[in-house]
């Protein structure tokens, strides 16, 4: 309990840090300069502002992603979340693209350009709301259980969470994705967060964890059962 | 290392979620430059907004009032227009009203201007030689202005502190 549990001085530690996105560069520490270390701090517990909505959202999405990764094993897919930086840094690129031409063709010679450029900027930002709103849908992770024999196709878990704007009821919800009969099942949880912080806006992991632990064994126990 | 507890939320993100902070950084200077380059292409003119920066046209136009122009190449300049133009050598532009033009059959023109709170018209204020204004000169028509109603001695006030 208590390893799972954001705290001590685990000698392993530095594997989980980078939010698990850095699994190629090893789980080890000694695979980094000191500095670096010393700069992660994911065993140090979360502190927050308990009254900025944003931030107590955030850590408890960190923390839910940190619980599936860490004490599952779970590797996280990063699909959704690269095709929003694609389409962000995209959109980045044509503005550059209209800055720069601007510069060197001063203005009435560039006026063909900066129109394709505008146009295309503010068709990339339609596709970016349509993306976020319909395919990315409030899920901030994505995680894949290799099947242990090799044969069968990753089971899928994703993690989708809201928190409305001046409310305290955190909503999570667990999906999970059989790899063999593609069959979809869900769970999810609403709860106060201020069951998950006290009163100095510190995560108390011993209190969160549990119930991912819950939403995630009442996945696994149905598979079983069938 | 010291210990900088505001920069641990910095500290927690990964790769991916500092690239992500830094392009929605980028994503909001781009989209106020956008919309400044589309305000460019729609109205033809290479300032669509500008600020009156003298007194010379008021009651009209006091100090601090914006500016909408536009420079469509199908709207002829006409006598009692305000436009918004650019001396030869000068990066500041002035905004004037139009009080003579000669105009020739193939459309091409030479304007006066003066202010109309100026005295005289703004010949001494053209390059040395020059007698006429151009097409080329031109930024743009005012078609629009916003103005605060705020009183003289305010006026001058905030110029004060934006200038410093």
């Amino acid at each position: 309990m208590a390893a799972a549990a954001a705290q001590g001085g685990r000698s392993g530690g530095g594997g989980g840090s980078g939010g698990a996105g850095g699994g190629p560069s090893g789980g080890t520490g000694s695979s980094r300069s000191g500095l670096l270390d010393k700069w992660k701090i994911d065993d140090k517990p979360v502190k927050i502002d308990k009254w900025d909505g944003s931030a107590v959202k955030n850590s408890l999405d960190d923390s839910a992603k940190k619980v599936l990764l860490e004490k599952y094993k779970y590797v996280e897919n990063f699909g959704l979340i690269d095709g929003r930086l694609t389409i962000c840094t995209i959109s980045c690129f044509f503005a550059i693209v209209a800055l720069i031409w601007d510069y060197m063709h001063p203005f009435p010679e560039s006026k063909p350009v900066l129109a394709l450029c505008v146009i295309s900027y503010f068709v990339m930002m339609g596709i970016l709301t349509i993306y976020t709103s319909y395919k990315e849908k409030s899920i901030f992770l994505v995680a894949h259980r290799k099947d242990p024999t090799g044969m069968d196709p990753d089971d899928i878990w994703q993690l989708s969470s809201s928190l409305k704007r001046f409310d305290d009821k955190y909503t999570l919800k667990l999906t999970f994705i059989s790899g063999r009969t593609k069959q979809q099942r869900e769970a999810e949880f609403t709860k106060s967060i201020a069951k998950f912080f006290d009163h100095s806006g510190t995560l108390v992991m011993d209190a969160y964890e549990p119930e991912i632990s819950r939403l995630h064994d009442s996945l696994t126990t149905e598979r079983k059962m069938k | 290392m010291l210990s900088l507890d505001f920069l641990d939320d910095v500290r927690r993100m990964n790769k991916r979620q500092l690239y992500y902070q830094v392009l929605n950084f980028g994503m909001i200077v781009s989209s106020a430059l956008m919309i400044w380059k589309g305000l460019m292409v729609i109205t033809g003119s290479e300032s669509p907004i500008v600020v009156v920066l003298s007194g010379s046209m008021e009651p009209a136009f006091h100090r601090g009032d914006l500016l909408f122009l536009t420079n469509r190449v199908e709207d002829p300049i006409r006598v009692g227009e305000i436009v918004v133009f650019r001396i030869e050598g000068r990066e500041i532009p002035i905004v004037h009203r139009v009080l003579k033009i000669h105009e020739k059959q193939n459309g091409h023109i030479k304007f006066l201007t003066k202010g109309d709170n100026n005295a005289v018209d703004d010949r001494g204020l053209y390059k040395q030689g020059q007698h006429w204004l151009e097409k080329k000169d031109v930024v743009g028509r005012a078609r629009g202005f916003y103005q605060e109603n705020i009183s003289v001695e305010d006026r001058n006030y905030l110029f004060l502190i934006l200038e410093l």
